[in-house]
């Protein structure tokens, strides 16, 4: 025992009684005050959040070279990953191979013009992952690009090579991206072949399925799973992962797929923040418009 | 003035776990050092001064945390406070006794996070939650743990015991 010993150890006098009061009276607002009331507390942390993340910048460059030195102090543990820059490039084209897959479909579902406006250009916003979430219970990654650049929560996340997850925090500097792989992220998808939709869902082993799939829907191994573009946060058509397995138990409503997703979430470093799932519409021209009207006119 | 001069690293805390600890996680377990940071404060300096840090450092965090909001400011707070009490009964310079004060409160920390982050799952999600992320973060915090404890009890002028 230590000289600092006393026998009642729950409370004290004086001061340390009411720092303990008001410890308890804090941790029970904070618990009790409604979600739009706690402005004041993000107001009295968004400064400090900012500040915070200058070094998260200025150390984000160190921890490529640190985690390159502990892979090879512990290379077993990152096996799968030796050929990491041939998976990269695979993963890039098979991106661009699914999306032209979706076109021709689209076009072969005589809905091109409509799948056209879909599939243009969306609107983004290039980020670079500067950190890890601080929890081993969520799985989450730390952006460069805040409120300042127009990130909100809600918004998608993606790469070339196909989904990331969703914003679920934004500061001023930086945003928080829940990944896909969370149990708490979940996504409309769709499965390309066979066109049947359902919910794409982290586990907490960190896999990915889709559940909620019909269960007369003849989707099988290999069959390749976009986004299904009903939410606002992402578009249509954006890879999410390929089928590994088909859970179907007897007496399910719905079969449940589980997914391989395509993106390395280990690895990555660069991310597009879609900003707008739909594009803007292009405003016609004085010309157009005037034109449009007279053959409006001339048809009537 | 010590307690001054520890204001630096407190504020590194949080750039450091969000940037340098994921990079060498053992088997993607990766210590919460500002967890491990309130307990120690609390085991050597007390329950109010614990507290406080657990508050601070525990409210920086929760800006680059991706659950739910304002739950590390809470847990902090607590850890930070609870050491506070366990070093009021036991002895703060044993090897020991840190260990398993940090392996406690980052269980009883843990579960907090369980409840939230596998909430509405199954009964698989929350042992695999038990197994896989509690247990094994216990351990490695208090293995963390170890040797700032013996660098801040020899700081603070405790002789500490033999490892």
């Amino acid at each position: 025992m230590n000289g600092r010993f006393r026998p009642s150890v729950l409370v004290g006098s004086g001061t340390r009684r009411i720092m303990a009061v008001a410890f308890v009276l804090a941790g029970v607002a904070v618990v009790l005050l409604p979600r739009h009331a706690q402005f004041f507390l993000r107001a009295v942390g968004q400064p400090v959040a900012d500040v915070v993340a200058i070094p998260i910048e200025s150390m984000a460059p160190l921890t490529r070279g640190l985690r390159d030195g502990w892979h090879q102090v512990f290379p077993v543990h990152n096996l799968s990953e030796q050929n990491h820059e041939l998976h990269q490039r695979v993963q890039q084209l098979r991106g661009e191979v699914n999306q032209w897959r979706e076109r021709a479909l689209a076009a072969e579902r005589r809905a091109a013009l409509v799948e056209f406006q879909r599939h243009a250009p969306i609107q983004t916003v290039a980020a670079q992952v500067i950190g890890r979430s601080t929890s081993n219970w969520y799985q989450g990654v730390v952006l460069n690009k805040g409120k300042r650049d127009g990130i909100r929560v809600e918004m998608g996340v993606i790469t070339p090579a196909g989904v990331v997850g969703q914003i679920v925090k934004t500061a001023g500097s930086t945003s928080i991206v829940l990944l896909m792989t969370d149990p708490n992220v979940a996504i409309p998808g769709l499965v390309q072949r066979t066109r049947d939709e359902g919910i794409v869902q982290g586990t907490p082993r960190s896999h990915v399925r889709m559940k909620y799939i019909p269960p007369l829907s003849p989707v099988r191994k290999g069959d390749v799973v976009v986004t299904s573009g009903l939410t606002d946060g992402f578009p249509r058509g954006v890879l999410v992962g390929e089928v590994a397995r088909i859970e179907e138990r007897e007496g399910d409503l719905f079969q449940t797929a589980e997914l391989v997703p395509v993106v390395n979430f280990q690895r990555m470093e660069e991310v597009l923040i879609v900003t707008s799932a739909r594009p803007v519409a292009a405003m016609p021209s004085i010309e157009q418009a005037w034109d449009a009207r007279e053959n409006e006119n001339a048809a009537q | 003035m010590k307690k001054l001069a520890s204001i630096p690293f407190m504020l590194l805390l949080v750039p450091v776990q969000v940037t340098i600890v994921p990079s060498v996680s053992v088997f993607g377990i990766r210590p919460d050092l500002c967890l491990v940071a309130a307990c120690l404060v609390g085991l050597f300096a007390g329950r109010v001064h614990g507290g406080v840090v657990g508050f601070f450092v525990g409210f920086v965090q929760d800006f680059f945390f991706a659950g739910t909001p304002w739950l590390n400011t809470l847990t902090k707070t607590a850890v930070g406070y609870l050491s506070g009490v366990v070093a009021e009964n036991v002895s703060t310079t044993r090897w020991y006794s840190a260990f398993f004060t940090m392996l406690v409160l980052s269980c009883a920390s843990g579960v907090v996070f369980l409840l939230a982050a596998r909430q509405g799952m199954d009964v698989g999600a929350v042992v695999h939650g038990i197994s896989a992320v509690l247990v094994p973060q216990a351990v490695v915090d208090g293995v963390v743990a170890l040797l700032p404890h013996r660098i801040l009890a020899r700081w603070m002028g405790h002789a500490p015991s033999a490892w």
